[in-house]
């Protein structure tokens, strides 16, 4: 069977990675949208799931290559998979725990800064702890599940349905959970402290529940992501990934889970998308006639012409994006302005 | 021996003290008139780090030397402090905090990549000569441009104390923070006053770039970024918004950097800076230094 054919391949790509990022959304929705918790550490529970996906399906280092961990636990593919995920969900919600018992009582500042902070230090851990995770190497020996039985197009089709149905399973109970009266009581927390704790509810169990519940989506994010890509390395977990899941979810509008999976995809599409803005320029280059061929260099000549300029410009449009959406339109694609405001009242 | 290395780590964390003091203070003054904690304040310090290391090699054509070249970068880093204020955040300035926040992000997205397009990830060196450490007093080793360091940490500091308590502008910066529509009742131009912390934090945010340039060269575009955490460890410490606060913090998370790394592991520096600040918060939420400033 022939390779799916560029086009087709890449909306695969998109695809799949949209839906992992779909998912981050969807926990981070939890924690800011829904509960008013300003999570700036996002992709240490993120990073967390993927490295336990990693960790429990490794083979043994003796057949890796530059391989320095000492922990793995070979689990058999297909069948370790499920296995695999539920830690990667379990550890993040474990991190997200630990994170939110020392920051979730703090104010509005003191949590962003404090959850932006531990992510960072959290990323000092994974770089320097080779033993458990191969340090800066990376784990490159992530099992991809069902593999061998399929070939590479039918993998690649047969994952993205899977990561579609996980991210559809995950829209749909948090769906009801936030329907639930759990829902309305992260609502009511997110509204009033006060108020909540005058009805006797405990504030800061209510705020570290929803910490967990958003720190295990994204840990089973990143399993799912570590078993997509077959390798895990630090340089993925850079904060700018939390940023990114911020764009995507201010984007979709916060407090809407419909708007999460939205602006994650939108996200994903415009930042994969850039790569082929070379490719092109080229394309209209050679199709010009002879007389134009003069502009376009006129045109870009003057941009500085180093390998990171495109990349660099990627994120200045999502900063633009922070600051537009901010600016003119807070509830976002798919959000409700009455949610928005209530999230405004702090302090 | 034992003492020596004692002291040594000692002199080394006043150091790297003073240069979290001079941005830690910036953030904090900033975050007093205008109170939202600014994510973009990393990106100043990268700025000024990089225009000083492009206007010594001569950007405006002719070469300056470093330390003119350092204080023209501060200046024009305090003038883009005010412009990002002016274009970013003085549109939004009524919505509360939460925005201003979110925005800050957008901010440092904006300037650290145009940064980064526009030069590339290669790190860039400030032209300091390498210079030998020389005994001071038989206890302590330093080199000329470590003792300038702590020198300029502590006059700017001086500055900072002597700007708020002696002069007018000083008490506008006070009496905005303290309560900002009392003091526009009071006939005090707050947008103003505002516009002018602006120009003050970020141009303390160049010179904190610049004094950590001229320490740990060679640096990146995420510089800033990077040693953010540092400086909001710091500022927390001190409690936000309060500028002796954050002199204080500073001190303390200096030390306590230089004292992990050296005996403990040099791998989790910033690791130190914060684990102290999350036992700190964990006893006095509001910081080791109450009340205002």
């Amino acid at each position: 069977m022939a390779l799916l054919s560029g086009g087709l391949s890449f909306l695969v790509t998109i695809a799949t990675i949209g839906c992992i990022y779909g998912l981050l959304t969807l926990g981070l929705n939890v924690h800011y949208g829904y509960t008013g918790l300003l999570n700036f550490g996002h992709v240490a529970f993120f990073a967390a799931g993927a490295y336990t996906s990693a960790i429990v399906t490794m083979p043994p280092p003796s057949t890796v290559t530059n391989a320095s961990y000492e922990i793995w636990f070979n689990l058999p593919m297909p069948f370790g998979f499920p296995v695999s995920l539920a830690a990667a969900a379990v550890v993040g919600g474990l991190l997200a725990f630990l994170i939110g018992l020392t920051s979730v009582r703090l104010g509005t500042h003191y949590l962003a800064i404090a959850t932006f902070a531990l992510a960072g230090v959290f990323s000092d851990v994974l770089v320097n702890e080779a033993w458990l995770t191969n340090g800066s190497f990376g784990m490159n020996s992530v099992p991809k599940p069902a593999r061998a039985m399929l070939s590479a197009d039918a993998w690649q089709l047969a994952y993205l349905g899977f990561a579609v149905a996980t991210l559809a399973g995950t829209y749909l109970v948090l769906t009801r959970l936030m329907d639930a009266p759990f829902g309305r009581l992260l609502k009511g927390v997110r509204e009033s402290e006060p108020a909540a704790k005058t009805l006797g509810k405990d504030a800061n169990v209510v705020k570290l529940k929803s910490f967990v519940i958003g720190g295990m989506i994204a840990g089973l994010a990143g399993g799912i992501y570590a078993h997509y890509l077959g390798s895990v390395v630090t340089a993925q977990f850079v904060p700018h990934v939390t940023f990114t899941v911020w764009a995507a979810m201010l984007l979709g509008g916060a407090a809407s889970n419909t708007g999460a999976v939205a602006g994650a995809f939108l996200v994903v599409a415009f930042e994969e998308s850039t790569r082929f803005i070379t490719t092109l320029y080229n394309w209209i280059q050679s199709v010009l006639p002879e007389v134009l061929s003069g502009i376009l260099p006129a045109l870009f000549g003057p941009l500085p012409n180093n390998p990171s300029f495109i990349p660099s410009m990627r994120f200045v449009v999502i900063g633009i994006l922070f600051v537009l959406v901010v600016r003119y339109r807070p509830e976002g694609l798919f959000g409700d302005p009455a949610e928005i405001d209530a999230l405004g009242e702090e302090d | 021996m034992v003492l020596d290395n004692l002291l040594q780590t000692v002199v080394f964390g006043l150091i790297e003290g003073s240069v979290i003091a001079v941005g830690a203070v910036g953030l904090t003054l900033s975050y007093g008139v205008t109170r939202f904690i600014n994510f973009a304040y990393g990106e100043f310090l990268t700025y000024g780090a990089y225009l000083t290391v492009f206007l010594a090699a001569g950007l405006f054509g002719s070469s300056l030397p470093l330390p003119v070249a350092a204080v023209v970068a501060i200046v024009l880093v305090g003038l883009l402090g005010v412009a990002v204020s002016r274009v970013f955040f003085e549109p939004i300035s009524q919505r509360g905090a939460l925005p201003l926040l979110i925005t800050s992000i957008g901010v440092s997205f904006i300037l650290r990549n145009m940064l980064q397009g526009w030069v590339g990830v290669s790190a860039k060196q400030l032209p300091v000569p390498l210079m030998r450490r020389q005994d001071y007093f038989g206890l302590v080793r330093l080199t000329d441009l470590e003792l300038g360091v702590i020198v300029v940490g502590v006059v700017t500091m001086l500055a900072i104390h002597l700007l708020l308590q002696r002069t007018m502008l000083g008490k506008r910066m006070r009496a905005t923070s303290g309560n900002r529509s009392l003091a526009e009742v009071a006939g005090i131009d707050t947008t103003n006053v505002v516009r002018q912390t602006w120009f003050i934090s970020a141009a303390a945010g160049a010179l904190s770039g610049v004094l950590y340039a001229v320490l740990f060269s060679p640096f990146r575009p995420v510089v800033g970024f990077e040693y953010l955490i540092v400086i909001f460890a710091a500022t927390l410490l001190g409690g936000i918004g309060r500028p002796y606060g954050a002199m204080l913090g500073a001190l303390f998370i200096g030390l306590a950097m230089n004292f992990g790394s050296t005996y403990l592991s040099a791998n989790y520096t910033r690791a130190y800076a914060f684990l102290i600040l999350v036992g700190v918060l964990l006893v006095r939420p509001e910081g080791i230094r109450g009340g205002e400033f």
